[in-house]
């Protein structure tokens, strides 16, 4: 703090150190305690207070059918009606006045209340992710290590050239491409059709979209990149002569691989574990276009359903916090499985 | 021994040459087919934004058309979504370049036993599925009155991407020569001055740097923005609610779009990167 305060002075220091506070506190660590904090109650309604949410809504749909009669309704007949929306309203915030005064009830039933089919569709996710991170680990070491170490110059540049292209291709468009691809009339069921094997004047075309397969495919695809820069960048620090070493003292591909390079990519490899199965766990994007609505949901669907659907944030919180907290033990495990700190994580 | 060593090597060599040239013909064939995977499914979008066939497809194919464009052009929320996007994506900038030049500067001027609790704390956001980023800035706010829209789907974006030009200024912090600052204390420059005319001049690189990718960051941002955005929309989000109603091939046409954009924008990097 001296020597911040040595450089830039008084003022300086404060505003960076408030601005820090500010980004610390109210957008990253408040914000996360909120969404515990709306996990851990709920609105207890008695069988009146479930009667009287019911009663405030029939009075305003009375008021908005009065409305329309009034605009259409004679001189004699508006006082009438304009009264009779009055002692409606009235009566609207009589009921309102006692409808506040709900219940608000502590506890972890947002937790426990999850339902066998909702925590079906958790696990389902959880493992489709890890599966995403496995296979993309599997099958993107070796493109990594020929970026790094195999090809130099010209050739090195137009590898890297052909891995950013499609890394920055939104992702909404790198999942549309598989929908088409995977759609009942789509590239497969067509080529399949065209060499005869199905046909879809007798309904025989295979409905990819309704398996989970579809929502991982497009997953692996939407995902799989981010797991070969992290790796990349740890590779050519790798000196080339170390490998050189290796082979002259005999060491058989698989075992140099083993031995030198991989150790040396163990931070990369951790971060891009972390950031694809955090991508694939917490991806809303995948499924919501693959299923486009009608095959089964996932468990970042369930959270969009209970926020904007059925409108009760405090399972969606405990929903949402369930994931957080789903990802931070994955984070855990990895950074313990390579013997890897949070320094070395982010760079 | 010199000799059994040569001996002993003159095998294992020929081996390992045939056995190399094998393993490079392995490789090359596995590259090929992964830049198959990743480019033929891109190909299969965009061909279908030329197709006269009214829903996306290339099998049921009707004859070469440009007017998918033309309707794009024509698509109201989709520009209205768009210039959103642009809005967000410059508050975003904004606000993120500050931040995370702060806590760069915070972290490698100062040695403090809370560091790495700091750090791990100001990187964590990038650690964090995006979705919970929107979800907690919704939840948060809601306590002070403020609904989803343009103002927080970009609070949430610039949580995350304030985290990543951190980094950034970080790693060039580290290669900054400390004695430029302290000779411009000794010769009486005040700590408005130094900032302006020798902190901020050596971070400028970085500061555009930055701001492009975080631009870029925010305006690709889908499953952050979905959560925050309330009623309005964005160009990404105005896509997505279209895979549900009116799936035309104007999405393919977007799509054309940003491939064209991104390959432009990737030879330049590129050729950037060599130059350096």
């Amino acid at each position: 703090m001296r020597n911040l305060l040595a450089i830039y002075g008084r003022t300086l220091t404060a505003i960076i150190c408030l601005m820090v506070l500010f980004w610390v506190l109210a957008m990253i660590l408040v914000p996360q305690i909120a969404m515990l904090h709306n996990s851990l109650w709920w609105t207890e309604k008695s069988g009146d207070a479930a009667a009287v949410t019911l009663r405030i809504d029939a009075l305003y749909n009375d008021i908005g059918v009065l409305e329309l009669d009034l605009a259409a309704a004679g001189d004699d007949e508006k006082a009438k009606i304009t009264a009779e929306i009055e002692s409606k309203r009235s009566e609207i915030a009589e009921l309102e006045s006692k409808e506040v005064s709900a219940r608000r009830v502590y506890g972890f039933a947002n937790y426990t209340r999850m339902s066998a089919l909702h925590f079906g569709i958790f696990v389902k996710t959880m493992f489709f992710s890890a599966l995403v991170t496995v296979l993309a680990l599997i099958v993107c070491y070796p493109i990594a290590f020929a970026a790094a170490q195999v090809f130099t110059g010209e050739k090195a540049a137009l590898l890297m050239l052909g891995l950013v292209v499609p890394y920055a291709i939104n992702e909404l468009l790198r999942i549309y491409a598989w929908l088409m691809i995977l759609d009942y009339q789509g590239v497969i069921n067509s080529a399949l059709a065209w060499m005869g094997l199905v046909d879809f004047s007798k309904g025989t075309a295979i409905p990819f979209l309704q398996s989970p397969g579809a929502v991982f495919a497009a997953m692996i695809y939407a995902y799989i990149l981010f797991m070969v820069f992290p790796i990349y960048n740890t590779l050519e620090t790798l000196d080339r002569n170390q490998l050189d070493a290796a082979r002259d003292l005999g060491a058989a591909t698989a075992r140099i691989h083993w031995r030198v390079a991989i150790p040396h990519a163990k931070p990369g490899i951790a971060v891009g574990c972390i950031m694809t199965f955090m991508l694939s766990a917490g991806s809303y994007s995948v499924p919501q276009i693959m299923t486009r609505g009608q095959g089964g949901d996932w468990f970042s669907q369930l959270i969009y359903r209970q926020f904007f659907d059925a409108n009760n944030w405090n399972i969606g919180a405990a929903y949402a916090f369930t994931l957080l907290v789903a990802c931070l033990v994955f984070i855990f495990l990895v950074m313990r499985m390579f013997g890897v700190g949070i320094r070395e994580i982010a760079r | 021994m010199s000799t059994a060593a040569a001996i002993g090597r003159t095998p294992v060599g020929k081996i390992s040459a045939s056995g190399r040239k094998w393993s490079e013909l392995l490789l090359g064939a596995y590259l090929v087919l992964f830049f198959v995977y990743l480019f033929a499914p891109l190909l299969v979008m965009s061909l279908a934004a030329f197709n006269t066939y009214p829903q996306p497809s290339i099998t049921q194919w009707q004859g070469w058309t440009l007017k998918w464009f033309g309707a794009l052009a024509d698509d109201q929320r989709i520009l209205a979504g768009l210039v959103n996007s642009v809005l967000i994506g410059l508050g975003v900038i904004a606000a993120a370049i500050p931040l995370g030049l702060a806590g760069a500067l915070l972290l490698t001027r100062v040695e403090g036993r809370y560091n790495g609790i700091l750090y791990g704390v100001l990187v964590s956001p990038i650690l964090t599925p995006g979705i919970i980023l929107g979800i907690s800035t919704l939840v948060f706010w809601r306590n002070f009155g403020v609904a989803g829209g343009l103002l927080l789907a970009g609070t949430a974006q610039a949580t995350f991407i304030a985290s990543y030009s951190m980094l950034m200024f970080m790693a060039r912090l580290q290669r900054q020569d400390r004695t430029l600052e302290e000779a411009a204390l000794d010769l009486g420059a005040s700590p408005w001055l130094l900032f302006r005319r020798v902190t901020l001049p050596f971070l400028m690189p970085t500061i555009a740097t930055a701001a492009v990718i975080g631009f870029l960051q925010s305006i690709e941002n889908y499953n952050t923005t979905v959560f925050a955005i309330g009623g309005d929309w964005t160009l990404v989000t105005e896509i997505g609610s279209r895979f549900r109603f009116g799936l035309t091939p104007v999405i393919n046409a977007i799509g054309v779009i940003f491939v064209i954009l991104t390959i432009i924008g990737a030879i330049a990097w590129t050729i950037l990167r060599q130059r350096e």
